[in-house]
C-alpha cells in the first residue's frame, strides 16, 4: 500500500476503481474483507474499515449472513462523484503547473489533442 | 498442581536422553568393572568399586542443566515458577525413586550371583551394610535427592546472582571448609572427627545426615527461585 | 471492552540505569500492535515485566485483569517469542513443539505442522545444531500455533531472508483473521509490519513518545522541500521534527493534520510535498543531533495523542 493515506481509503477507492472499470457488477459480490486484508497484506480490521465507508455511501450494500454487494446504480454514481473530483484533482494542478512554465492555454489544449490521439 | 504436572512432562519430551544417558554410563562403568576385575582372576579380593557414583554424579548435572537450560524455556512458555519448581522437583523424586529401585534389585542380583561370579560388589551400598530393606532402598534414593538439590541451588545461585554470586559463594565455601580443617588440625581434632564417622550408622550416613541436608536446600531454593529471572 | 492489558507508571531501574521512565499505557482486546524503538530502548524490559519474566521497580502492571507474577491464569494465555530465546540442549526441533503442545491450551498441531514445513523446520534436528534462522522460524512456530490470547515477538526474524519474513506475516495475518487475538510485533523493520500493525507504541531511552492509531499517523507527516522562507512558512502549520539545508533551499519532515487544503497550501507555495513513512516518523522521533530526545516536541506528541 501507498505511504501517506491511510490504508482503509485506499482499499475504498480500489474497490471503487474496480466497479468503475467494471470488474465488479452492480448487485455482484465483492470480496470478503479477510480476502481483501490477505490479498493486500494489511490488518483485517483495516480493510473492514474500507469496505465499511462504502456501506456508509451507499456504494455496497450488506446480505446478512452472505457478505457484500455492490448496490444498483452504485456505478453511475461514483462515475459523477469522481467527474466532479476530476478538475480538482488533475486540472486544477495542471493549469497551475503549465502557468509556471508559461504555456498559455491554446497551448496546453494543443499538447492534450496531440496526446490524445495516440 | 496440574501446571506442575505438566512441567513434569515437559522434562521427558526427550525422555530417552534424560533416562538413556545415566543408565548408559552406569552400564559402560560396569562392563569396564567387570573386564578389569574378571581378568584379575583374584578370588581372594572382594573389590568395591566407586562406579556407583557416575549415575549420582549424572543426577547432579541433569539438575544443574534443569535449572539453566529448562527454567528459561518453561518460563518462555508462560510456566510460573512455582509450578516449574514443583513440576521439577517432582520428576526428578520421580527420577531418584526409580533408578533407586533398579540398584536396589541390582544389588540382590549382585549379592544373589555372588558378585556376578567374580565377587564384584559394583551395585551394592558403598562403605556400609543396612539391614533393613526401607532404609537400604532410602541410602539409594536418598543421596540422589541431596545431589540434585545441591544441583539445582547451586545453579539457581548463578541465575539469580551470575558469576559474582558463584565467586562469592567459592570463595565462601572454601574459606569455611578450609578454615574449619585448619581449626580441625590445629586443635587435634581429626581423630574425633573420624571416631564419630565410624561412629555412625549406615543408615545414618546415607539416609539421615543426607535427609537433613536436603529439606534447608530445598526450602531455600524454593525462596530463590521465586525471584530469580530467566 | 476491557483492556487486555494495562501499564500505569511503570518504571525499572538496573543499577541506577533507568531502563522504563514511568511506562503507561494499555492493550486492547484482538488488535496488533508495533512496538518499536531503538535498540536499548526498554522494549524487551517491558515486554519481560508484562509476562512477569521480570520485575518492575514500581508501578502497576495489569494483564487479563490481574497480576501475571506466578499467576497461572494468566501467564498460561501469554505466549513471550523472544530472539535470545534458549533451549534445552538435548532436545530437538519435534521436542519443542511437543513441549509446547502440553503446555499452551490453545495449541494446533496441525498448524504447527504447516508451519513446519512452511518454514522446511527439520523436525529431527537437535537444537544446538539449527542456524539463527532456524531458530528463529522455530520460535515464530511455537508462537503462533500456541494461539495465546497475548502473544509477544520480541524481534522474531533474527537471521531469517526476506522470503522467510513474508511467510511469517502472511501466516500471522491469515491465522489472525480466523482466530483474532492480541499480538504485539517488537521490530526494526518497520516498513515491513507498518501494514500491519493497527497501532503504534514507540518507546524512546524508557519513556513512550508516540500511542497512536498506525491508520491516523498516515499522513500526519510530510516532508516538504523548497525555498527556506516557503518551507519556514509551512513549517508553522505543524511541529517540524527535522530540518536539513542546502543553501537556500531546505528540506523539513514536519508532522500536522494536513488535509487536502495543505498539500494545496505547500503547491502554492512552491514545496514540493511527500508524505512520509512510518519508519521516517519513528527515525525522526527517536533521533536528534545530540543523541537526546527532542523533549518539546514529544511532550507536545504524547500529549495530542494521550488527547484523541
Amino acid at each position: 500500500m501507498e505511504e501517506g493515506r491511510p490504508i482503509f481509503q485506499q482499499v475504498a477507492e480500489l474497490l471503487e476503481n474496480s466497479i468503475l472499470d467494471g470488474t465488479l457488477v452492480e448487485e455482484g459480490q465483492v470480496p470478503s474483507t479477510n480476502e481483501l486484508a490477505a490479498f493486500h497484506r494489511i490488518n483485517p480490521a483495516t480493510a473492514a474499515k474500507g469496505v465499511n465507508q462504502l456501506v456508509d455511501d451507499g456504494t455496497l450494500y450488506k446480505k446478512r449472513g452472505i457478505g457484500m454487494f455492490v448496490s444498483p446504480g452504485a456505478r453511475a454514481k461514483l462515475r459523477s462523484r469522481r467527474r466532479d473530483e476530476f478538475a480538482r484533482q488533475y486540472v486544477q494542478p495542471l493549469l497551475a503547473e503549465a502557468r509556471k512554465l508559461g504555456i498559455d492555454p491554446a497551448e496546453l489544449k494543443h499538447m492534450i489533442d496531440t496526446w490524445g490521439e495516440n | 498442581m496440574n501446571r506442575a504436572l505438566t512441567v513434569a512432562r515437559l522434562q521427558f519430551v526427550a525422555w530417552p536422553s534424560v533416562v538413556g544417558w545415566p543408565w548408559a554410563i552406569l552400564t559402560l562403568s560396569f562392563v569396564i568393572n567387570l573386564a578389569v576385575y574378571g581378568a584379575m582372576d583374584d578370588t581372594d579380593l572382594q573389590p568395591t568399586t566407586g562406579g556407583l557414583l557416575s549415575i549420582y554424579v549424572m543426577m547432579f548435572v541433569a539438575c544443574l542443566n534443569s535449572i539453566t537450560q529448562v527454567f528459561p524455556f518453561a518460563l518462555g512458555l508462560g510456566v510460573s515458577r512455582r509450578s516449574f519448581y514443583l513440576g521439577n522437583v517432582l520428576q526428578f523424586v520421580a527420577q531418584a525413586i526409580g533408578y533407586a529401585a533398579v540398584l536396589y534389585l541390582l544389588a540382590v542380583v549382585e549379592e544373589a550371583t555372588d558378585g556376578w561370579g567374580i565377587r564384584l560388589r559394583f551395585f551394592g551400598l558403598p562403605f556400609v551394610w543396612v539391614e533393613n530393606p526401607l532404609l537400604r532402598f532410602l541410602g539409594y534414593a536418598i543421596p540422589f535427592l541431596l545431589l540434585g538439590f545441591l544441583g539445582i541451588a547451586i545453579a539457581l545461585v548463578f541465575k539469580r546472582w551470575g558469576v559474582n554470586g558463584m565467586l562469592t559463594l567459592t570463595t565462601a565455601a572454601l574459606i569455611g571448609f578450609g578454615g574449619l580443617s585448619v581449626l580441625a588440625t590445629w586443635q587435634h581434632w581429626w581423630p574425633a572427627i573420624g571416631r564419630w564417622f565410624a561412629d555412625q550408622s549406615g543408615a545414618a550416613l546415607l539416609v539421615g545426615w543426607p535427609a537433613l541436608l536436603t529439606l534447608p536446600l530445598a526450602a531455600v531454593s524454593y525462596l530463590v527461585i521465586r525471584r530469580a529471572t530467566p | 471492552m476491557s483492556p487486555v492489558a494495562t501499564v500505569t507508571d511503570l518504571t525499572k531501574q538496573y543499577r541506577g540505569v533507568t531502563a522504563l521512565d514511568r511506562v503507561s499505557f494499555s492493550l486492547a482486546e484482538n488488535r496488533i500492535y508495533g512496538l518499536l524503538g531503538r535498540n536499548g530502548a526498554g522494549k524487551t524490559t517491558l515486554m519481560q515485566i508484562l509476562t512477569a519474566q521480570n520485575f518492575a521497580s514500581s508501578g502497576e502492571v495489569t494483564v487479563f485483569g490481574q497480576h501475571p507474577y506466578e499467576n497461572e491464569r494468566v501467564l498460561s494465555r501469554i505466549c513471550f517469542i523472544k530472539e535470545s530465546q534458549t533451549y534445552p540442549s538435548n532436545l530437538a526441533v519435534r521436542h519443542v513443539l511437543r513441549a509446547a503442545r502440553l503446555v499452551y491450551p490453545g495449541w494446533d498441531e496441525e498448524f504447527a505442522q504447516r508451519l513446519v514445513d512452511d518454514f522446511q523446520l527439520p523436525p529431527q534436528r537437535n537444537v544446538r545444531k539449527l542456524s539463527r534462522g532456524m531458530l528463529s522460524s522455530l520460535g515464530i512456530i511455537v508462537g503462533l500455533a500456541s494461539r495465546a490470547p497475548l502473544a509477544f515477538f520480541d524481534e522474531p526474524y533474527l537471521g531469517l531472508d526476506a522470503v522467510a519474513r513474508q511467510i511469517f506475516y502472511e501466516r500471522l495475518l491469515a491465522d489472525y483473521t480466523e482466530h483474532p487475538r492480541t499480538i504485539v510485533l517488537s521490530t526494526h523493520l518497520i516498513d515491513e509490519v507498518s501494514d500491519l500493525i493497527e497501532h503504534v507504541l514507540l518507546i524512546d531511552q524508557g519513556r513512550i513518545v508516540l500511542d497512536a492509531e498506525a491508520e491516523a499517523l498516515r499522513g500526519q507527516v510530510v516532508t516538504v522541500a523548497g525555498p527556506v522562507a516557503a518551507v519556514d512558512e509551512f513549517a508553522r502549520t505543524g511541529a517540524e521534527l527535522h530540518r536539513v539545508l542546502l543553501g537556500g533551499t531546505a528540506r523539513a519532515t514536519v508532522r500536522g493534520d494536513f488535509g487536502a487544503a495543505e498539500h494545496n497550501r505547500a503547491r502554492s507555495l512552491g514545496l514540493g510535498l511527500e508524505p512520509a513513512s512510518l519508519q521516517e516518523l519513528v527515525v525522526r522521533l527517536t533521533t536528534q543531533p545530540n543523541g537526546h530526545a527532542p523533549a518539546a516536541t514529544t511532550a507536545g506528541a504524547t500529549s495530542k495523542e494521550a488527547a484523541r
